[in-house]
């Protein structure tokens, strides 16, 4: 087995011509630069907002990545395929009965510190800290029971039930590896690591100036040879808008992924002829906004009424003027994304239809809910999403989208606690409007949004709609276990039916980012998981 | 002749001042008949610049900015007039209590006035909507939290050089109550320097308001100037006209409102008006 | 030796200022719903009860009122300001980190605003109704009605982009290895805007102020019997008139301090200036309860020392003042 394959180089214009989706599988060396890669030179990215910490181990905010993942590496990496390709780990070998997968280590890696790297690790990073303090842990670890070490460079992780799902989430993004001498005999959460990362990737942490960014600096034992060509990496925090755009268009910031740049300057910054954009990168990283709708508090609990809110939204206006056109209305409760695996189907019922605002109407009416005096049948609340200005926007235009059929909607705008407070403590909400990380792999996505056993008081992004159905909790649960990949499709295309019509939630957008950066800056997104995995490759023109 | 042009010249910005603002009040009055449609309303294209078939251009939503505007100037005007009202009131009672008892009572009174005034006031004001969450009522709670101080301590000021005065005491003697003495006697005497001031923290309580809203601290189901820019703010450079003609609203009411405060605390205000 | 005592007795009577601050921001922030373990834990995406009860317990949030309150005091009087959990940082060391940029925006938006608006408002009054007079009340009439967030916008199209002569934000050129004066030149031209938009405000307001107590004590008794003895109208300006006319604007300026760091936390977003305006906005959204209760603190001693400043300068300014 090659230990690291040539990475196709990517055309950037060739990338972007092709169809969403369709893009990482018909890559190839169609277009290669003439330029060869350059060592040295300091990268400036824009990282939005800036983290509150870096123990990446604990947190999983979107962005901590784009720094952490520069520093942890995880066992795997993944092809535009989305197949694991040997990272950390040389191969791999899953047990037929698939409770168990033993790993081979690579015998040359060490971390910062100067610790080298072993099962030990593996075994420590899994159990002692991922298992107990990871977010994701008890979906995806759930089925992990113990991590064996025949020796130093094998790590066998064995899972009560099989957990086809694992293979997708080893990236350094998903479940990194720390260095157990760092944490062992510490409180984890409290280690003085977390802001000072300790990890064996190509980026080496270097200063965190608050406020301002934070500096990496080039691993130059890094186990890659000849790898990172940068020599530092700088992630800079901008809180303002449209002064990020300035940064990248003064060429003060070299590359902004994972859309820290507004989607409203996007057009200008695509005539820039120092930037180009590119959706690509994104691959592994499927999510939707959408639309929470509160099953306890009446009319909601009626299903008729849920489904006329999903007729009467127009998802082209929020697409257009929202997202400024960065994205597709989103179909049902899975992203477009997981066609690439096969796991997405719109063979579900449709709400954009002609004449959607007609049926919206007559299901209210069903429903007992007629036009009052002035034109309304009922009112509720619409709570709006903190975490930034275009959820305001999208919430402005949802209540004059509900009005049309009758649906009187006061928005409510609070800071990040009392919202989170609100919803997932305290249920005393309406409708909802968050936007929902899928995760890698549909068990992540679907599982904490609907299962039953989900609806849990007081965690976030959970099952917070009520929303109850015992014959698809166990379509979902028996997916979860399912080893055969069509099997499993099958189970999910029902799943996907199912939530369709029983409508807890409306799907609204199928996101899309984009990352904007310098025409110097090259082979800056060489996989699936794009700005969210080490810039080894990056290198920039003189 | 050359103070009389003085004074002709000081009166012109006052005039000046007065027609910005009775623009703004018929604009206000006429806004339904102008503008039906609720400002909200998605009225056409996105990012239309101004001078086509919207005067002022359209914004990320495809609203009507001159309509948004149009509706921004009410919530301004009421939050501003609101905040004002509430702290006058606030600060005339404190005031007014400290400076007819004088002794421990306003020595008290003006070391919490005092506080009030120590602690920075947009960092208490945002404090105050973020707790109570953003409504125009909450607004107007966290504006006037922060001006009712300079109020207090005007008023006090006024009391305590009216104590003296002899009717006050010639009232006091013939046996009137306090309360009697403080809103009959008192206070309608200091009422012109309260209208002068109040006149220019309505203006004061504009711009905080317009802050507020800026930081996403307004109200989402009312228009105002703080919520285009805020809004517009993303878009600065690809639709400045977004940004730009709400902040203009902004400079010409409370420059308005300023030249007319000043106005009259020229007319109204002895100590102040030139000689 | 007087001015000292003097000194000492405002000091004294500072304290239950400062300590009333304590209570009444700490009662506030508790009223609000919401804590700092949900907040972390929303960002997470999901996460167990029992992290989240760990995150509590490590916050001390699962403690009474009363308990949280007691710590707090007696960490205070220790000048320990706690630890912010959401940045897992010492709070006293992000406020010292942030102190730096805010001193320096807050002490140049100041200065200049004070020296202009001294001068402004001098050249106004004394050529009272002349050009120069007109000119400089319609500017700072406007100043005085203009948000600074919207100057500070409008600015960045204009100065930045437009024309492309100052950088848009931040405090330096990150990375750009500047030393010395190299170094002091970068982060002035970081410094040009966010300094002009807070100090605008002030500028027009004591350019108002300045002119209104020229005028008024040039109309006083002692400034015609200087005329009478036949002094010129300069000496009469710098011998008396300017000592007196400067009190009430540096009284005002002292008030105005709170509000400048108040101002400071607009200007800071827009530009995204590292300092403490940005921290108190970021805290509030997160409701880091420690970090804010502190910025509180910090800023409200700023301006208990300034106004004590104040006093002072009012005392050297003033000899008839009582002490």
């Amino acid at each position: 087995m090659v230990d690291f394959p040539p990475l196709n180089k990517i055309s950037r214009r060739s990338a972007l011509a092709l169809p969403l989706g369709l893009a990482a599988s018909t890559i190839s060396n169609n277009f290669v630069k003439a330029d060869e890669p350059v060592r040295g030179g300091t990268m400036v990215m824009i990282v939005q907002p800036e983290p509150s910490t870096l123990a990446h181990y604990a947190v999983t905010a979107g962005n901590i990545p784009p720094i952490a993942t520069q520093i942890y590496e995880g066992l795997v990496t993944y092809d535009w395929d989305q197949n694991p390709q040997p990272n950390l780990a040389k191969s791999w070998e899953i047990a037929p009965d698939g409770k168990s997968i033993t790993f081979k280590l690579r015998e040359d890696v060490f971390f910062h510190n100067g610790a080298s790297f072993t099962s030990a690790d593996v075994q420590f990073s899994f159990m002692e800290i991922l298992k107990k303090y990871h977010p994701f842990a008890p979906l995806l670890l759930a089925e992990l029971t113990g991590v064996d070490t025949p020796d130093a460079t094998t790590a066998i992780l064995r899972l009560a039930n099989p957990a086809p799902y694992l293979m997708k989430a080893l990236a350094g993004r998903d479940l990194p590896i720390m260095c157990k001498s760092v944490f062992e005999g510490t409180q984890i959460l409290q280690n003085p690591s977390a802001n000072k990362p300790i990890g064996t990737g190509p980026f080496k942490f270097g200063q965190w100036d608050r406020g301002q960014f934070v500096r990496l600096d080039r691993n130059e034992k890094y186990w890659k040879p000849g790898l990172p060509y940068l020599d530092h990496i700088i992630a800079r925090f901008i809180p303002d808008a449209a002064t990020r755009s300035a940064a990248l268009e003064t060429g003060e910031a070299h590359f902004a992924g994972y859309s820290a740049v507004n989607y409203a300057d996007l057009a200008r910054m695509k005539t820039n002829p120092i930037l180009d954009t590119t959706m690509k990168g994104y691959e592994m990283t499927p999510a939707l906004s959408v639309l929470e709708l509160n099953a306890k508090h009446p009319p909601l609990d009626k299903k008729e009424v849920r489904q006329a809110i999903a007729y009467a939204i127009d998802r082209k206006v929020i697409l257009r003027d929202v997202m400024y056109g960065y994205g597709q209305p989103a179909t049902g409760p899975l992203s477009k994304l997981f066609k690439t695996v096969g796991f997405y189907t719109d063979d579900v019922r449709n709400y954009d239809v002609p004449d959607r605002l007609d049926i919206a109407n007559k299901l209210l009416d069903g429903a007992g809910l007629p036009r009052g005096a002035n034109g309304m049948r009922f009112g509720i609340h619409l709570e709006v999403n903190s975490f930034g200005e275009q959820w305001l926007r999208q919430a402005e235009y949802l209540k004059q989208a509900l009005a049309i059929v009758g649906i009187d909607l006061t928005l409510r705008s609070e800071d990040t606690a009392t919202w989170l407070r609100r919803v997932y403590t305290n249920y005393d909400y309406d409708i909802n409007e968050p936007f929902l990380s899928q995760g890698v792999d549909p068990v992540y996505g679907l599982n904490k949004q609907y299962l039953t056993s989900q609806i849990r008081k007081g965690v976030t992004f959970v099952n917070d709609s009520f929303y109850s159905n015992p014959e698809f909790d166990n379509i979902l649960n028996e997916a979860m276990r399912e080893q055969d990949h069509d099997k499993r499709a099958a189970l999910y295309k029902k799943a996907q039916q199912i939530l369709a019509e029983d409508c807890p939630l409306v799907w609204l957008i199928d996101v899309q980012y984009v990352s904007v950066f310098n025409r110097k800056l090259h082979d800056h997104t060489t996989g699936p998981l794009g700005t969210q995995q080490a810039f080894e490759r990056a290198w920039l023109e003189k | 002749m050359k103070a009389g042009f003085t004074r002709f010249a000081r009166n012109r910005m006052a005039l000046f001042g007065a027609a910005v603002l009775l623009c703004l009040l018929l604009l206000v009055l006429f806004t339904p008949v102008i503008y039906p449609d609720n400002p909200f309303k998605l009225a056409g294209p996105a990012l239309q610049p101004p001078g086509g078939r919207f005067l002022l251009g359209t914004d990320t939503l495809g609203r009507d900015i001159a309509a948004e505007i149009a509706y921004g100037a009410r919530t301004s005007l009421i939050i501003g007039v609101g905040a004002t009202f509430v702290a006058i009131v606030l600060g005339a009672v404190a005031g007014g209590v400290a400076g007819y008892y004088r002794g421990a009572t306003e020595t008290v009174l003006m070391r919490i006035t005092e506080f009030f005034q120590t602690i920075p006031a947009f960092i208490f004001a945002l404090l105050i909507v973020a707790i109570l969450s953003p409504s125009v009522s909450s607004e107007i709670i966290a504006i006037a939290a922060v001006s009712w101080p300079s109020i207090a301590r005007l008023v006090r000021g006024e009391f305590v050089s009216l104590g003296g005065r002899e009717f006050v005491q010639a009232s006091a003697s013939l046996g009137a109550s306090d309360a009697r003495i403080i809103f009959h006697h008192m206070l309608p005497n200091c009422a012109s320097s309260i209208i002068a001031v109040g006149s220019l923290l309505i203006g004061t309580a504009i711009l905080l308001e317009a802050g507020l809203a800026f930081l996403g601290l307004g109200d989402p189901n009312v228009m105002s100037w703080g919520l285009i820019i805020s809004a517009g703010r993303a878009v600065l450079r690809s639709a400045w006209w977004i940004c730009t003609f709400p902040g203009i609203a902004i400079l010409l009411t409370v420059l308005g409102i300023n030249l007319v405060g000043d106005g009259l605390n020229e007319a109204l205000n002895p100590r102040l008006r030139e000689r | 030796m007087r001015l000292a005592r003097y000194i000492g007795y405002r000091l004294v009577t500072a304290l239950p200022v400062i300590f009333g601050i304590i209570v009444l921001n700490f009662l506030l922030i508790h009223l609000a719903p919401g804590d700092a373990a949900s907040v972390l834990a929303g960002e997470s995406g999901a996460a167990t009860p029992e992290y989240m009860e760990e995150l509590r317990h490590k916050f001390g949030l699962d403690q009474s009122l009363g308990m949280q309150f007691l710590t707090y005091v007696s960490n205070m009087a220790h000048f320990n300001l706690g630890y912010s959990y959401r940045n897992d940082a010492d709070v006293s060391g992000l406020i010292l980190e942030r102190l730096g940029p805010t001193s320096l925006l807050m002490l140049t938006a100041f200065g200049t605003a004070l020296a202009l608006g001294i001068i402004l408002g001098l050249l106004a009054a004394t050529g009272r109704n002349s050009w120069r007079d007109n000119i400089i009340s319609v500017i700072s009439l406007v100043a005085y009605a203009t948000p600074g967030f919207w100057l500070g916008l409008m600015m960045i199209v204009i100065f930045s982009i437009g024309l492309g002569w100052l950088p848009t934000s931040g405090f330096d050129t990150v990375g750009s290895g500047h030393q010395g004066w190299a170094e002091v030149w970068d982060i002035g031209r970081h410094l040009v805007m966010p300094a002009v938009s807070l100090a605008l405000f002030y500028l027009a307001l004591y350019a108002r102020l300045m002119r209104a107590s020229i005028l008024e004590q040039t109309g006083m008794d002692y400034v015609t019997t200087a005329r009478a003895k036949g002094q010129t109208e300069r000496r009469i300006i710098t011998g008396h008139v300017l000592r007196n006319a400067l009190l009430p604007v540096v009284t005002l300026a002292g008030v105005q301090a709170g509000n400048l760091i108040g101002g400071s936390i607009v200007v800071e977003t827009v530009f995204g200036w590292p300092g403490i305006g940005t921290l108190a906005f970021n805290a509030l959204q997160s409701r880091d309860l420690n970090l804010l209760l502190a910025i509180f603190f910090i800023s409200a001693c700023l301006v208990v020392i300034i106004n004590l400043a104040v006093d002072v300068i009012y005392v050297l300014l003033d000899p008839r003042m009582e002490i």
